[in-house]
């Protein structure tokens, strides 16, 4: 794994020159290595699982919160596949970003993870949040979200350039037929990595609860699987981190929705997916894991042929019957998303449709935790 | 709360399908793909090499995502040839 307990480098001291390198910067921002400080090896994954579980109160005071200020600043979201067409306060997922940044904060304070990772981890989420709100507020053109989020997964590159092993390793493991090393592709590949898993969490939320209980799923099978092959303490953190905090909000966005996430939610959580495999070297078993994300993206695309906002869509492709179901869209000109397939000669109510992605999240999660096994 | 059982074994045969094909594809790119060394310049040679590689890993993911397509377009759209237009 890429974990390291690095108690003889030179992070946490004092740079030694007075022109000191980008490196010895960071060294000494991201704090101390000193044993005196650090938690006893065999109670590292335990810590880092007790730790991740108050993401649940954080994240459900945070979403609470978020609904009162947006709901009074009037930042609304309508909730179209209701009859009644309820108003929701929007941009409520900003909680769960603030929930990764603060646990992961407060985890290398404690001196319990890799900081260079934390570091890593934390930037991507917090570019991809701040992506996610300038969207929700400026309502940005399709084509510009993908651009920027190609941007949030330099961070990674950068560290991983000035860190060698510390961030990512490019040799990919591939189940049954071993590994292979790819020292050039894999760093180009980390941007579009981080672009392609957040916009996608990104497309896949259009009914309620199904962004943060697909990603909770997601997220629980990768912890899973990280704990059954190799339980690096810094992995098994951030899952159960990212696990615990989409639960919290889950609760106030499970259906009937309460609370929705906007960009800045889908975003961040689908950055902070993309970052975890490169970090946690579960690349393919996150692509896995992501099957309904990316059967719903690809067929929006190759339908629609170009990057756009469902807002900006005139073809929809589900329609809200006098019953208060939803039915397959009959215009060809609409996109073949997910709910659209699930509703193919069967209109159904949105609790329904909400519980079939979830099953189909477990389906893709259980494939999922079986590549981890076959890798090891 | 309901489940659309149906919906939901028609996905299963597409993901299993789909995670078997991934699996054979990244084991090309492992066992065949990686080990191929079509220019030995140590410098420019590198890149190419990559650049060779990636194009080779591209051609496998867009015929995954044919195939993903098309068992679509099979289970669910059959009936329904207006809507399951090719792309």
């Amino acid at each position: 794994m890429v974990e390291r307990r690095h108690r003889n480098s030179q992070r946490g001291r004092f740079p030694t020159t007075d022109n000191p390198s980008l490196r010895e910067i960071i060294s000494f921002i991201i704090g101390s290595d000193d044993s005196a400080f650090m938690l006893p090896s065999g109670w590292e994954v335990t810590t880092a699982v007790l730790l991740a579980i108050i993401s649940v109160p954080v994240s459900l005071v945070l979403t609470r919160f978020f609904m009162q200020v947006n709901a009074r600043r009037g930042i609304f979201g309508i909730d179209v596949h209701k009859l009644s067409k309820p108003r929701i306060p929007e941009m409520c997922g900003a909680a769960i970003p603030v929930t990764l940044i603060l646990l992961s904060s407060i985890y290398v304070l404690i001196g319990g993870g890799n900081s260079i990772m934390m570091l890593a981890f934390s930037l991507v989420v917090g570019s991809a949040a701040v992506v996610g709100a300038v969207d929700d507020r400026l309502k940005m053109r399709g084509i510009y979200k993908p651009l920027l989020t190609l941007l949030c997964g330099l961070p990674i590159v950068a560290l991983g350039l000035l860190f060698p092993n510390q961030v990512y390793n490019p040799t990919l493991q591939v189940p049954i037929f071993g590994s292979f090393h790819l020292p050039v592709i894999y760093p180009l590949s980390i941007p579009v990595a981080i672009s392609v898993t957040s916009n996608t969490t990104n497309m896949l939320d259009p009914l309620n609860g199904t962004m943060a209980g697909g990603v909770s799923i997601i997220s629980a099978a990768l912890l899973i699987g990280v704990l059954i092959t190799a339980p690096a303490p810094s992995a098994v953190f951030l899952y159960a981190c990212l696990l615990f905090s989409a639960l919290g909000f889950f609760y106030f966005n499970r259906y009937p929705s309460r609370a929705f996430a906007g960009n800045v939610g889908q975003l961040s959580v689908g950055a902070a997916l993309g970052a975890l495999a490169i970090l946690s070297r579960t690349e393919i078993a996150s692509i896995v894991a992501m099957f309904p994300n990316i059967q719903n993206s690809f067929f929006f695309l190759s339908k629609i042929k170009r990057f756009t906002e469902h807002r900006a869509l005139t073809a929809k492709p589900t329609k809200l019957l006098d019953d208060g179901r939803l039915a397959s869209s009959s215009d060809p000109k609409a996109p073949l998303t997910l709910v659209r397939t699930l509703l193919v000669g069967r209109p159904a109510k949105e609790s329904e449709i909400v519980s079939t992605i979830f099953a189909l999240f477990l389906v893709s999660a259980a494939l999922a935790l079986i590549t981890m096994i076959l890798i090891g | 709360m309901g489940l659309n059982h149906r919906a939901v074994a028609l996905q299963l045969i597409i993901f299993v399908t789909q995670w078997g094909l991934m699996i054979i594809g990244f084991g090309i790119l492992a066992a065949v793909v990686g080990p191929l060394r079509i220019q030995s310049d140590p410098s420019l040679g590198r890149y190419f090499d990559a650049a060779v590689k990636a194009m080779i890993a591209l051609v496998l993911s867009i015929s995954w995502l044919f195939i993903w397509d098309r068992q679509v377009r099979v289970y669910f759209y059959r009936k329904r040839e207006d809507i399951a237009e090719p792309v």
